[in-house]
């Protein structure tokens, strides 16, 4: 087991060298930091509300970024290493496809994680300068966002890998991710449609994860915890999309 | 003698997926063969003849349609079979930011290898590439020969018992080539079989034992270096007859 686990960390480790040293990086890091700093603007006009605005806007380029940066790099990174042929060398070594999939992932959640600690820290720099304090909602604001990375870069990867482009991934992660805002939504109108048409939009609604479950802002008011319970679906999501994902790539010809 | 691989009545189709149905392309047809361990096989064939197919499927990055193929005993995909394989594909990439004890770090580490075992096989593998005076040069500034050494050399680390080499000396310049004809004479010396695909036959010539002829996906004709001595006009004129 023991031999595993250092295949999974290896291919990781690698994974999130190779993120944190693209140049993308480099560029979403830029743009974070002058977006997080220039919300500012916004802040101003909002006159005495702008400690939240500063809170929430913050907080949502925060997650557009990570989640931005991290599709790109789920989407194109199978595609790349089987079109430079890097791929070719490590699965002609004792290397098991579960343990490369795993240590992709974990690569690109590790490079999430990074991230978001990255502009959080900015975030608050910044909140700092202009005199408020820490938000109490804010660690449990980034463990929502993290699950919820968490469960659309597995899905990420899963389409890399029956996808035909990385930019074809990209779209459909994207839209998997915004169809999870909406599915207290979808599920309402699932239910109200009668017959055949409800039947299949209940069915439909159930392949989308509910991202709602992770916004720790939405779970009860302005501050709040996450509940334990989340991490239930935010695990289950990722397992399935890493399972489906598993048996793509173990039938996988290169 | 005992059989580094066997292929037996193998065949491969590649199925590509269309708007209008999946086209489909045989690329070998009932391919048998054994290599001998510890000899140098070489696999000659015109472009699309099968010769990259082969050593995918000894390598486990395909899946034969029909047939059997061993590995030392075990199936190509068994990590038994794999942990006795190295693999120099064709123009091998490496991130071009790392230095090549970096790279091949790694890949040591996807072999099993760590701590003092890793880093004397690193250490190892670009002594016997050459690669050590240039270790503290980043890939980016490697030639074409040096990132073939890398190829080499990573495919080293892990001691195989067998080196799969796909075109090793395409595109290099004749001192590269020279040493890494060099450098594969010995690896043989030390018992370990080597099987490589090429295009020029005058290195095959010099290199191998044994060598396979493959026309238009099938196995066309075994030839022993006796032979190939034998005929008045060499392995060349044998090759030719055969494509033709």
């Amino acid at each position: 087991m023991r031999k595993y686990a250092a295949l999974v960390w290896s291919v990781a480790l690698n994974s999130f060298l190779e993120g944190a040293r693209s140049r993308f990086f480099t560029m979403f890091a830029v743009f974070a930091f002058t977006a997080v700093y220039a919300s500012v603007l916004a802040g101003v006009m909002a006159v005495d509300q702008e400690e939240r605005l500063l809170g929430d806007f913050g907080l949502l380029l925060t997650e557009l970024t990570t989640l931005a940066y991290l599709l790109f790099n789920a989407s194109s990174s199978l595609l790349r290493e089987a079109e430079t042929k890097t791929i070719y060398l490590v699965f002609s070594r004792p290397v098991p496809r579960w343990a490369y999939l795993a240590g992709k992932l974990a690569g690109a959640l590790l490079t999430g994680a990074m991230m978001l600690l990255l502009m959080g820290a900015i975030h608050l720099s910044l909140l700092y300068f202009r005199g408020f304090g820490l938000p109490p909602f804010y660690g449990w604001a980034l463990a929502g966002i993290f699950l919820k990375l968490c469960v659309i870069v597995s899905f990420a990867f899963f389409v890399s890998l029956f996808s035909t482009s990385a930019v074809s991934t990209l779209v459909i992660s994207a839209i998997m991710w915004t169809l999870g805002h909406f599915a207290a939504e979808a599920r309402f109108l699932a239910e109200e449609a009668a017959g055949f048409k409800g039947l299949l939009l209940g069915l439909l609604i159930n392949l989308v994860p509910n991202l709602q479950l992770f916004n720790a802002r939405d779970a009860a008011g302005a501050a709040a915890a996450l509940p334990a319970s989340v991490l239930l679906p935010a695990a289950a999501w990722t397992l399935a999309c890493y399972l489906a994902g598993l048996w793509l790539l173990s039938r996988k010809e290169f | 003698m005992k059989h580094a691989v066997s292929f037996a009545g193998v065949g491969k189709t590649y199925r590509r997926p269309g708007l209008l149905g999946a086209r489909y392309h045989t690329a070998l047809t009932d391919v048998s063969f054994e290599l001998p361990a510890g000899e140098v096989t070489g696999l000659l064939g015109l472009n699309g003849a099968g010769k990259t197919t082969i050593m995918k499927l000894i390598t486990g990055l395909l899946f034969p349609d029909a047939g059997k193929i061993r590995v030392f005993g075990h199936s190509p995909s068994d990590e038994a079979a794999k942990a006795r394989v190295g693999f120099l594909p064709e123009l091998p990439y490496f991130p071009p930011q790392l230095k090549p004890a970096d790279a091949l770090a790694y890949y040591g580490r996807l072999s099993g290898l760590s701590g003092a075992a890793l880093a004397a096989a690193v250490e190892d593998a670009m002594r016997k590439t050459g690669l050590e005076p240039h270790a503290g040069k980043r890939v980016s500034e490697f030639s074409k020969g040096m990132l073939q050494r890398l190829g080499l050399a990573q495919a080293l680390l892990h001691s195989p018992d067998l080196l799969v080499l796909d075109e090793p000396v395409s595109g290099l310049d004749p001192l590269a080539i020279h040493d890494i004809r060099s450098l594969l004479a010995a690896l043989n010396s030390e018992g370990r079989a080597i099987f490589l695909s090429s295009h020029s036959i005058s290195e095959v010539e010099k290199l191998c034992s044994r060598v396979l002829i493959m026309v238009r996906g099938t196995l066309a004709r075994t030839v022993k270096r006796q032979e190939w001595e034998a005929s008045p006009a060499g392995l060349e004129g044998i090759f030719v007859e055969a494509v033709r």
